[in-house]
């Protein structure tokens, strides 16, 4: 049994190692021995009988590994072998070990986290049954640029109907209600969706259904559908709960059934969480309230995405025939996934982008370093090439040193990587899209693994080819003596080059949240409280009636200690969007001229509290009531629009609302970001709630008191008038305007974090190989420092080709910057992509930090003494 | 590792001529080189890189054994003997060589009629 002897002598071979090594050294010396003597005996001298018998040999190393090979199974030993040897390196040089593992942690630690972040809301499918056929459909306004609108009812029927291409299509529109009863009433978030619609994306529910296609047929009905949370929080999950009731804005709905914990129904941004779900159900009432709708279709399969919209478009093209509302309207598709994702996309990838650029900049440190070592030990790896190790053998070596030193980053970095998610999630901006979804899984662990051993990879092949070079020439053309050529330049270009890229991307959007911040809104948030009460249910049918509420709510809050002015308004400054329409000047034709401009109903102290400048005119005063001719307050930019030279007091609008008015403006206002400090301001008319009282408001406070103490009376005084209404959406209107730019300051605060670890690995990789230079020269420095050459001249000699080295990095990265900045430039705000002072001052850094980094090393150098030069090595 | 052996032995045939140069006698493996440069009027010479592997395969398959001894000028070194499986596995190994040249020698006469 061949087989069962071959095991038996491969486990002796292991076991009788050092007997086998001492027979194969002695066996092949004496080989050795003969051969000289042979050559000797054809007349040669010794010495050269030795070369040329080691030559004839063809080296004593290989053979010996060949001969080992008939023991045991080589690979396996050789591994093992080379781990030890990487070992016994990174113990003999600890420094070396904990640079480089830590450098390999933060690479791979500060990618895994990112690429977590970009996994979880970018790329993990959404959790419905194929999530790629689902779109929203949107209306378009080619002329305006307005490329996604919510949609009217008649035009989502019509789509409905005469689509061939959708499978299913369901609107869905924002549900606010309150829920309980007086004393403690509540105010949640709920959607109206269309019949249809979990059918559509695909889930079932746990308890209990969903509606019915007739519950659209009969207009609906009372009839809930609650989320899981809803359920654990407000029934105590309940098993039983279908067919209990549940009171929504006073009116009881019948609970049909319970969505399962899974179910995460897709988000938008103004239609975050959802508690429940009521059956949509188009009426003739609200086919008549204009565009509001969120339209979200499944494309059949097999159909593409574009012919779908092309049918949309022609039955758009269709509807603007039909109805004089749709002309200039069209229809556009986007992805429910891109939808989704919206505006978290770019700033993600340009992270993952940046975080790659490090993970980068990590690679070429620690190849920077393994060179530097393998370079040290250049006598060794000459000396044991000549005696015949062969060449892949010694790259399989420094190899397997890299991979020793990526195997312990990669472990580290990956532990840190586990608590930097936490904190990335807790720093994301509050509106980031399925940030719930961001997790450490199998496709995180699979590129952290992917990059790990890419990266150990990379920079073994560096150190190898480059270090091994001369390792692998000849014993002859090293010794320790100086090349003229710099050893690692174009490690110091590509360092240079990617900290310029990182540090530019930060310095752009460190100066777009600069200017963010620094943009007039118009209006003064500080010490303002914020909170919505709305009314509802008959008692508060008539218009009267809602606006003497909030009249007799303004004035008790008015007379709170340390309350200097209250207001209201239809929606607070930064809260979302709000009611728009197409404003034209009363005096000239119907069409021509019109702008949109934002509408909001406001108390008439809403610019003294919110301290908003009033240009000219007045404000409202008791003349707004119910009955009164309505009146209009404008905006700066509004009336310069219509009235450049003419005093606007006294002009007269034309808005399309409540069938059509035609308001005199009485007082022209400073302009006001409504949006975001991004979004410029655009016309904006303001008018009376007195004269139309809306149903809901937000109270605006501005009080020198405690935030806190005032919403406590507000609900105080809120519950004393009618102990049914909620107050919810409580926030110092600060804080709003502050999440506004969350985005904006997580993107600046990352990137400027990454711009500063880039700028220390660029500092700690050039000065490593300078000081490496600057050793390997010391015999060229002495005799010029022997000859006479001045301190100055020494370092300047140094300085040269650290300058000239990162003049080509910062040319080389200034060109990829320009590239990147390109790329994200719809993420910055009052700076160019090619802003000249970012990328000045960081090309001057840069070279600063080259210069800084390699003054050390060449001050040592202009410290070699002469006597180096007549040393021999 | 592109090296060219010099003299390259037909592969699969250095076992059997190994086997052979110890029917002669036991031999070290400097010896066993000199034998076969010098039987075969040096025109195979045995690379040292494929010699020592094949000298610890045959001793692994127990065809060969070894032993120190003294060389005629009194050095140590390895003697290589053929052992009695050795000896039967260089007889099949003849048998099979001489049944392959005579068959490749009657193709290449294939063309003289």
């Amino acid at each position: 049994m061949p087989t069962i002897r071959d095991a038996v002598m491969r486990v002796l071979g292991f076991a009788r190692r050092r007997t086998v090594e001492r027979r194969l050294d002695d066996e092949m010396r004496f080989h050795l021995d003969m051969l000289t003597e042979q050559q000797v005996r054809a007349g040669r001298s010794p010495s050269e009988a030795r070369r040329a018998a080691l030559a004839a040999f063809g080296g004593l190393e290989r053979f010996k590994d060949d001969a080992r090979d008939e023991y045991r199974s080589r690979l396996l030993d050789e591994l093992g072998q080379d781990t030890r040897y990487a070992l016994r390196v990174i113990r003999r040089n600890p420094g070396f070990g904990v640079a480089a593992a830590l450098t390999f942690a933060l690479g791979v630690g500060a990618s895994t986290a990112i690429f977590s972040v970009v996994h979880g809301v970018l790329l993990r499918p959404l959790p419905y049954k194929d999530p790629d056929r689902l779109v929203v459909v949107w209306e378009r306004q080619p002329g305006r640029g307005n490329d996604r609108n919510v949609v009217s009812v008649p035009n989502f029927e019509a789509w409905r109907a005469r689509a061939r291409s959708f499978e299913r299509m369901a609107a869905l529109v924002p549900s606010p209600a309150t829920i309980g009863m007086a004393p403690n009433p509540e105010h949640v978030m709920g959607a109206e969706v269309s019949p249809g619609y979990f059918e559509m994306l695909g889930v079932t529910p746990a308890l209990g259904r969903v509606f019915a296609r007739s519950e659209e047929r009969d207009g609906g009905g009372d009839v809930v559908v609650l989320s899981d949370g809803f359920w654990r929080s407000h029934f105590g999950a309940d098993e039983q709960v279908v067919g209990r009731t549940l009171s929504l804005d006073g009116r009881p709905h019948t609970i049909i059934g319970v969505m399962p914990p899974s179910f995460d129904p897709p988000q938008f941004s103004w239609l975050n969480d959802q508690a429940f779900w009521r059956p949509f159900v188009p009426t003739d009432d609200n086919r008549g309230w204009g565009r509001f709708l969120l339209v979200i279709g499944r494309v059949k399969s097999g159909v593409p995405v574009g012919a779908a919209l092309r049918e949309v478009q022609g039955i758009a093209a269709q509807r603007a025939t039909e109805d004089k509302g749709n002309e200039g309207w069209s229809a556009n598709i986007v992805g429910l996934s891109a939808q989704i994702t919206g505006d978290a996309r770019l700033p993600l990838l340009v992270l993952l982008g940046a975080v790659c650029l490090l993970l980068l900049m990590a690679i070429t440190n620690v190849a920077n370093l393994t060179l530097g070592l393998v370079r040290r030990r250049e006598h060794e790896l000459a000396v044991r090439r000549a005696i015949g190790a062969t060449r892949g053998r010694l790259i399989r070596q420094i190899m397997t040193l890299s991979a020793v030193v990526g195997v312990a980053g990669c472990l580290i970095g990956f532990v840190a990587a586990l608590g930097g998610i936490r904190a990335l999630v807790a720093l994301l901006p509050p509106e980031t899209p399925r940030s719930d979804s961001i997790r450490v899984d199998a496709p995180v662990l699979l590129f952290t693994a992917s990059i790990s051993v890419a990266a150990a990879l990379a920079v073994g092949a560096v150190a190898a080819l480059r270090g091994g070079r001369n390792g692998v020439a000849s014993l002859r053309e090293s010794g320790g003596r100086g090349s003229a050529r710099l050893r690692g330049g174009s490690l110091v270009t590509a360092e240079v080059a990617l900290g310029l890229v990182l540090t530019v991307l930060a310095g752009l959007t460190i100066r777009t949240f600069a200017e963010l911040r620094s943009v007039d809104l118009g209006f003064d948030s500080e010490h303002v409280v914020v909170a919505r009460v709305g009314v509802s249910g008959p008692r508060y049918r008539a218009p009267e009636v809602r606006a003497a509420f909030f009249a007799q709510l303004l004035s008790r809050v008015r007379a709170l200690p340390g309350v200097q002015a209250a207001s209201a308004v239809s929606t607070r400054p930064f809260g979302g969007m709000g009611p728009a329409t197409t404003i034209g000047d009363a005096a000239s034709a119907e069409t021509a001229d019109s702008v949109e401009a934002d509408v909001r109903y406001i108390d008439a102290d809403l610019f003294r509290t919110l301290r908003v400048p009033l240009v000219a005119g007045s404000t409202f005063d008791t003349h707004d009531g119910p009955d009164t001719p309505p009146r209009v307050i404008v905006n700066r930019t509004l009336a310069r629009r219509f009235w450049p030279s003419e005093n606007p007091i006294g002009k007269r609008l034309r808005v399309p609302m409540f069938g059509g008015i035609v308001p005199e403006v009485i007082g022209v206002v400073g302009d006001v970001h409504l949006m975001d400090a991004r979004t410029p301001a655009r016309g904006a008319i303001y008018l009376a709630n007195a004269r139309f009282p809306m149903d809901a408001l937000d109270l605006v406070v501005r009080t020198n008191a405690d935030g806190a103490s005032v919403v406590r009376s507000l609900q105080a005084i809120v519950g004393a008038l009618d102990p049914s209404l909620p107050v919810y959406g409580v926030t110092m209107l600060d804080d709003t305007v502050g999440r506004a730019l969350a985005r904006d300051r997580f993107t600046a605060a990352l990137l400027g974090a990454f711009a500063i670890v880039s700028l220390l690995l660029a500092a700690v990789g050039i000065y490593g190989v300078f000081a490496g230079d600057v050793a390997q020269r010391r015999k060229e420095i002495g005799i010029r420092v022997a000859l006479g050459a001045p301190w100055g001249g020494v370092i300047a000699l140094v300085m040269r080709r650290a300058v000239t080295r990162a003049v080509s990095g910062v040319a080389l990265g200034t060109v990829a910057a320009l590239l990147a900045a390109r790329a994200m430039r719809s993420l910055l705000f009052g700076v160019g992509a090619a802003d000249p002072v970012s990328f000045l001052g960081v090309a001057t850094l840069l070279l600063l930090v080259a210069v800084a980094a390699t003054l050390v090393p060449a001050v040592r150098a202009a410290r070699v003494s002469p006597l180096v030069a007549i040393r021999t090595d | 590792m592109a090296e060219k052996e010099r003299g390259d032995v037909l592969q699969g045939t250095l076992d059997m001529l190994v086997l052979q140069s110890l029917q002669l006698g036991p031999m070290h493996g400097w010896g066993i080189t000199e034998r076969l440069e010098a039987g075969s009027e040096r025109v195979l010479q045995v690379g040292q890189g494929s010699l020592y592997p094949a000298l610890y395969r045959l001793e692994r398959q127990g065809y060969i054994a070894s032993d120190w001894g003294t060389t005629e000028n009194n050095r140590q070194a390895r003697f290589y003997k053929l052992t009695p499986s050795g000896r039967k596995r260089l007889a099949d190994e003849r048998a099979t060589w001489a049944r392959m040249s005579r068959a490749v020698d009657l193709v290449l006469r294939m063309g003289e009629g």
